[in-house]
């Protein structure tokens, strides 16, 4: 796609002696408008003394209304759609609530700290999903555990579902068939004349000791400036109107976990990891915003705060870059609208958490998920560190966006999901870019995606590998 | 086109030993990055016909690549020798060119980072400059755009003050609380001053009284006439004469001004200060620099202060001053300048007592050390305020206050009598303050 449209009829212009004194050809950058729809994430008052509570409060409040319409649609309008107080025994009906999934292995601090059981400290896994797990539903006033029609393994807690059934004389319900919110109305997306693209990065992975990997960054950076390639390269790249780095930008080793247990007078002349890593990065961004609008959210190792949502990261750390009008620093669930396409994604936390906690393994089908569970983050706040909301809940989707992004996934995945209601949604999971060397271009006129990868070479084997330095 | 850049490269190449990279030559010799992927070509081309050194050479190849049925777009920096086999992996080639010549084989491709990092880090202004895309609206922001994007918050104090702010640092702090307390000793001195000023028909006395505050905020401030100005830094300490004349003219300056426009005046005092209080902190010894910073702080607070102390003492000063105005071109800092001393004097009037006092003997005879510690320790707010008192009731203070300043002792020209006065004033205010216990 982006190769067929830089690919140059004529061959190459540049093995040959340069020409004239001329200073060549240069392109103007394709810009698209652009305007920011941030705001539900903006940290307002930030008080922390709250109970998570009224999360899901909020959250089953926001979401009964559509799940009963969905449930009608579904089972037919003359659904009984019962609270679990006013249930009886035996009833086939329809209950709208939030999962909750008891799960043996979920670490818990409270069995950590108790001294009774004297357990080991549990460690920490890849998957917390163990046969004993145990689904159960919640609504304003009662739980109820659920058997049946319902993958227990690919369900998350926090998830606000309808389900269809009945109670058996054991006090357990039955489940028959049960729905989710599934994809919300999409507004319509304005055609365009010719192809713009937009670069999704994530996972830059900067850390203070510059490897042999950064290379690969910056050949992605001189990709894009315009700097290396043909004529028709450089006339591709000015048609990426935009990139958006989604998280991560540092390496976890910047993050030094002992800092805040050793004893200041220790640590009083020790420089923290981070500090040189934002430096090659701001140098890094100044080079791309003095070229495109650069949108950086911050990801999971980043220096904001840890739960969601991950509030920009700070202009001072970038002196040299955030003179540019065209830094634009985002919040983490970062929602935009680039010329009418809409933009949603995160940095990769929340798919992160849920792969974690149920049986799906590709962050493309844990991203679907999301999307037909109709939020962001359904284990935030059981797993997964979330701002206590207590009116609304942010995460909720209330449109569909046109491409929904996750970050720092191990692999490039894109797939085009198609609404009931002719929704069209480009769901595309970045890769981490220190382990794959590879970014993803989006096309806004056509809704597809590519990977673009780079490599380099080096001499312990023969054939150029690619530069797979996993720190 | 001029072939002098054969020769450019070859010398980078072969003398210098350099890798050579499209990026690190377009932005050496200032040209567009195709042109200088075209001169690497050239080079290259033309050394191999000469069949001369060895050279190694690594290509940019780009295009369309599938990789487990995933097609993509894949850029890759290859050395010579896998040129044509990378070449034969891309299903669709989007563009080829030289990236880097140099000498040795490359086993790596981390050097060709580290060379592209350096001239770019030496180049960050213009790192888009040589390259084929243009962005219009990627224009740094000038740094009034910057201010105002980023710092609606922010207070709309002019720059030099916070500059002169950040100078000080923890100094200011200190002396911010204690700014309050000054704005009545201010008053005291200013209403003090004025009737001393009609009185005597001599300009500088009431200079002198108003520098006084001024003083214990900064020494540098006080003497109105060049020559006690010179005569106090000496004795002070080794401080050029030009400052602290100029320290002069603003206070005198900023007494004229306050009553006529206070807020105009500040700023530019506030410009002038910072340069002062440097000089003095660098010259004075620890204590003197603590006050100096005070007296920065002051001067933030100052045009708070300000609005106060004009009222009173400036309508009085205003005749006074004239004449020196006269002598000192920057009248606006000056009006600042006034204004920090009243409140530096009732801030931190114990601390700077002490300073000054022991500076003032330095000065005078250059020898007496000793009495600094002295006269600090004994020295409190009460007693201050005792000798604001003692002075308002007579002239007498007058001198009480320029021995407090030396620098107001200078003025008069009266240094040795001035010095004389201070210790008497100082001998006064311990007494004072015994009497008061």
């Amino acid at each position: 796609m982006f190769s067929d449209l830089s690919a140059q009829k004529e061959g190459s212009s540049l093995l040959c002696r340069p020409a004239s004194e001329n200073q060549g050809p240069v392109f103007e950058r394709m810009l698209l408008a652009y305007s920011p729809c941030c705001e539900r994430f903006k940290a307002g008052e930030r008080s922390f003394g709250r109970q998570y509570a009224h999360i899901y409060a909020a959250r089953l409040m926001q979401m009964r209304p559509v799940l009963s319409a969905r449930a009608q649609q579904k089972w037919g309008t003359d659904v009984l759609i019962r609270k679990l107080c006013d249930m009886e025994t035996g009833e086939q009906c329809c209950i709208v609530g939030t999962l909750f999934k008891r799960m043996d292995l979920q670490p818990s601090i409270l069995k950590e700290i108790s001294e009774e059981h004297n357990l080991l400290p549990q460690p920490p896994r890849a998957k917390y999903i163990n046969e004993s797990d145990e689904l159960i539903l919640e609504d304003e006033l009662q739980r109820i555990k659920l058997e049946g029609k319902i993958e227990k393994d690919k369900c998350v807690t926090g998830s606000v579902i309808a389900i269809y059934g009945a109670e058996r004389t054991d006090g357990k319900f039955t489940v028959e068939d049960y729905c989710t919110a599934d994809l919300p109305l999409q507004p319509t997306r304005p055609e365009l004349s010719s192809d713009r693209f937009v670069l999704l990065a994530s996972g830059l992975g900067l850390d203070s000791s510059q490897g042999d990997s950064m290379l690969g960054l910056q050949l992605l950076v001189d990709m894009v400036t315009g700097q290396l390639g043909d004529l028709g390269e450089q006339s591709g790249a000015a048609t990426i109107s935009r990139v958006i780095l989604a998280g991560n930008l540092l390496s976890q080793s910047t993050q030094d976990k002992e800092a805040s247990i050793k004893a200041k007078y220790l640590t009083k002349k020790t420089q923290a990891g981070s500090v040189d890593a934002i430096r090659v990065l701001d140098e890094l961004l100044l080079q791309l915003v003095a070229s495109l609008p650069v949108d950086v959210m911050p990801g999971q190792y980043d220096p904001t705060n840890y739960t969601l949502p991950q509030q920009p990261l700070h202009r001072c750390m970038f002196p040299l870059s955030s003179a540019y009008p065209t830094l634009q620093l985002e919040h983490n669930p970062y929602q935009a609208n680039i010329h009418g396409v809409r933009f949603l994604g995160t940095s990769g936390q929340n798919v992160c958490d849920i792969q974690r906690y149920s049986s799906m393994d590709s962050h493309l089908e844990i991203l679907e998920e999301t999307l037909r569970l109709r939020h962001l983050a359904p284990t935030a706040p059981d797993t997964l560190g979330c701002y206590p909301y207590y009116q609304k809940d942010p995460f909720i989707l209330e449109d569909c966006p046109h491409v929904y992004f996750s970050g720092n996934a191990p692999t490039f995945e894109s797939k085009l999901l198609k609404g009931p209601d002719g929704q069209e949604v480009l769901l595309v999971t970045i890769p981490e870019f220190s382990s794959t060397q590879m970014a993803c271009l989006v096309n806004l006129r056509t809704l597809q995606c590519e990977p673009v990868s780079f490599s380099s070479f080096c001499t312990d084997e023969d054939e150029e590998c690619e530069m797979n330095v996993s720190h | 086109m001029d072939e002098l850049y054969l020769d450019n490269i070859d010398e980078f190449v072969n003398d210098h030993n350099k890798i050579v990279t499209y990026k690190w030559l377009s932005l050496t010799l200032g040209v567009h990055v195709n042109t200088a992927k075209q001169m690497l070509y050239h080079y290259l081309d033309h050394k191999r016909k000469e069949s001369s050194a060895q050279l190694h050479a690594t290509y940019l190849v780009s295009g369309k690549f599938v990789d487990n049925g995933q097609t993509g777009h894949r850029v890759s920096v290859v050395r010579e020798d896998q040129l044509e086999d990378a070449k034969a992996k891309m299903s669709l080639i989007v563009s080829v060119h030289v990236y880097s010549v140099q000498k040795a084989l490359l086993k790596d491709s981390g050097p060709l980072y580290s060379v592209d990092y350096d001239a770019v880090k030496n180049n960050l202004k213009d790192c888009s400059k040589y390259s084929a895309i243009r962005c219009a609206s990627a224009v740094p922001m000038s740094s009034l755009e910057l201010q105002q994007v980023r710092e609606k918050q922010q207070a709309s104090t002019p720059e030099p003050e916070n500059k002169k702010s950040g100078m000080n640092g923890e100094a200011g702090l200190a002396s911010k609380p204690s700014a309050k307390p000054q704005k009545g000793i201010m008053g005291m001195f200013a209403n003090k001053s004025a009737p001393k000023n009609q009185d005597s028909s001599k300009d500088i006395k009431s200079e002198q009284k108003e520098d006084a505050p001024v003083v214990d905020a900064s020494k540098s401030k006080p003497a109105g006439k060049a020559h006690p100005m010179a005569n106090f830094f000496g004795t002070q300490t080794a401080k050029k004469p030009e400052k602290p004349a100029a320290a002069r003219s603003s206070s005198t300056a900023e007494q004229q001004h306050q009553s006529s426009k206070p807020e105009e005046k500040q700023e530019p005092a506030t410009a002038v200060q910072p340069k002062h209080t440097k000089k003095d902190s660098r010259s004075k010894t620890k204590r003197t620099e603590d006050s100096d910073s005070e007296e920065e702080k002051l001067k933030k607070k100052r045009r708070r202060i300000k609005k106060p102390d004009p009222d009173s003492s400036d309508e009085d000063v205003i005749p006074d001053s004239p004449q020196h105005m006269e002598t000192r071109e920057p009248s606006p800092k000056m009006e600042v300048q006034p204004v920090t001393p009243p409140g530096n004097s009732e801030v931190k009037i114990r601390k700077r007592r002490r300073v000054l006092k022991a500076r003032t003997f330095v000065d005078d005879e250059g020898c007496i050390v000793t009495e600094k510690g002295y006269e600090s320790e004994s020295y409190s707010e009460t007693e201050d305020d005792f000798e604001a008192a003692k002075q308002a009731q007579t002239r007498d203070p007058i001198k009480v206050k320029l021995p407090s300043s030396s620098k107001e002792d200078e003025k008069k020209s009266q240094k040795k009598t001035s010095r004389n006065a201070n210790k008497g004033t100082k001998q006064a205010s311990i007494m004072g303050f015994f009497q008061k216990k």
